[in-house]
């Protein structure tokens, strides 16, 4: 497994690279609006509704966008928080179990990504 | 006075050819300041990978139908679920500032012909970009424009 890890650095390093980049980016302005002021009443009420959105997702020129940007807010998060965790474990535990923590962690992201993709491109 | 660290900690898959000093944990870790602030820094980690499961949610309900995002928006509205999306946004800028700095510092001197901008520069156009996603995303989700 460490082996294989080691095989998919550049990979999990491509991901994890542009999920403190770009997952830093997007994050502010969804948790501005979707998590914080949408909730708390910031905006006018229609701004958050299901047909607003589901026209957004499905527009045939912006979809693509709002679906890649939607994409973007979950898997390039799990693959940031994939990694610094990895990294966390090896600065308190070391490399004896390395291979156990860093394969379950990228088997999270993985995963999350995979449905992430599922939701925006087949389900929206 | 340095201790030592766990023995297998930084130490090749393999043994090497050259010897190498048994590795050490540093003085003050973690409980000194720059050790802290590297280690809130990894520890953003569990903020980032919990948000992207809440974002997976988000748009799993989105895809549901509207019963399903009528009940998503109840729940973002929960004091919990509010907290929960102000702690990531602290750990998002905290990412942001401290990696905004790291990043002019890690480009290139060159890339074939062409020299990389002024390290400020490179600060500023990223803080330019961040404003600039930010106010775009709010400026569509918030509704203020069509």
């Amino acid at each position: 497994m460490k082996t294989l890890m080691l095989r998919l650095e550049p990979v999990i390093w491509l991901l994890f690279g542009a999920g403190i980049m770009l997952g830093t980016l997007l994050l502010p302005g969804y948790l501005l609006t979707v998590g914080i002021g949408g909730p708390l009443g910031a905006f006018a009420a229609d701004a958050l509704s299901y047909d607003r959105l589901h026209a957004m997702a499905t527009h045939p020129i912006g979809g693509i966008l709002f679906r890649l940007v939607l994409l973007g807010l979950v898997a390039l998060p799990l693959w940031k928080g994939a990694h610094h965790l990895r990294a966390l474990s090896v600065d308190f535990d070391g490399h004896h179990r390395d291979g156990v923590v860093g394969s379950l962690l990228y088997a999270i992201a993985t995963v999350g990504s995979l449905l992430g993709i599922y939701a925006v491109f087949f389900r929206l | 006075m340095s201790v030592p660290a766990n023995p297998k900690a930084m130490a090749p898959h393999r043994p090497g050819r050259t010897r190498t000093a048994p590795p050490m944990r540093p003085d003050g870790f973690p409980s000194a300041p720059r050790y802290r602030t590297y280690l809130l820094f990894d520890a953003t980690g569990l903020t980032y990978l919990l948000a992207g499961f809440a974002v997976l949610a988000v748009a799993w309900s989105l895809g549901s139908g509207p019963e399903a995002w009528a009940r998503a928006l109840e729940t973002l509205r929960s004091p919990i679920a509010i907290a929960f999306h102000v702690l990531v946004l602290v750990s998002a800028i905290f990412v942001g500032v401290r990696f905004f700095r790291l990043f002019p510092k890690a480009q290139p001197a060159r890339i074939g012909p062409a020299k990389p901008p002024p390290r400020p520069v490179i600060h500023a156009m990223l803080y330019v970009a961040w404003a600039g996603i930010t106010l775009a995303l709010v400026a569509v989700l918030g509704g203020f424009l069509p």
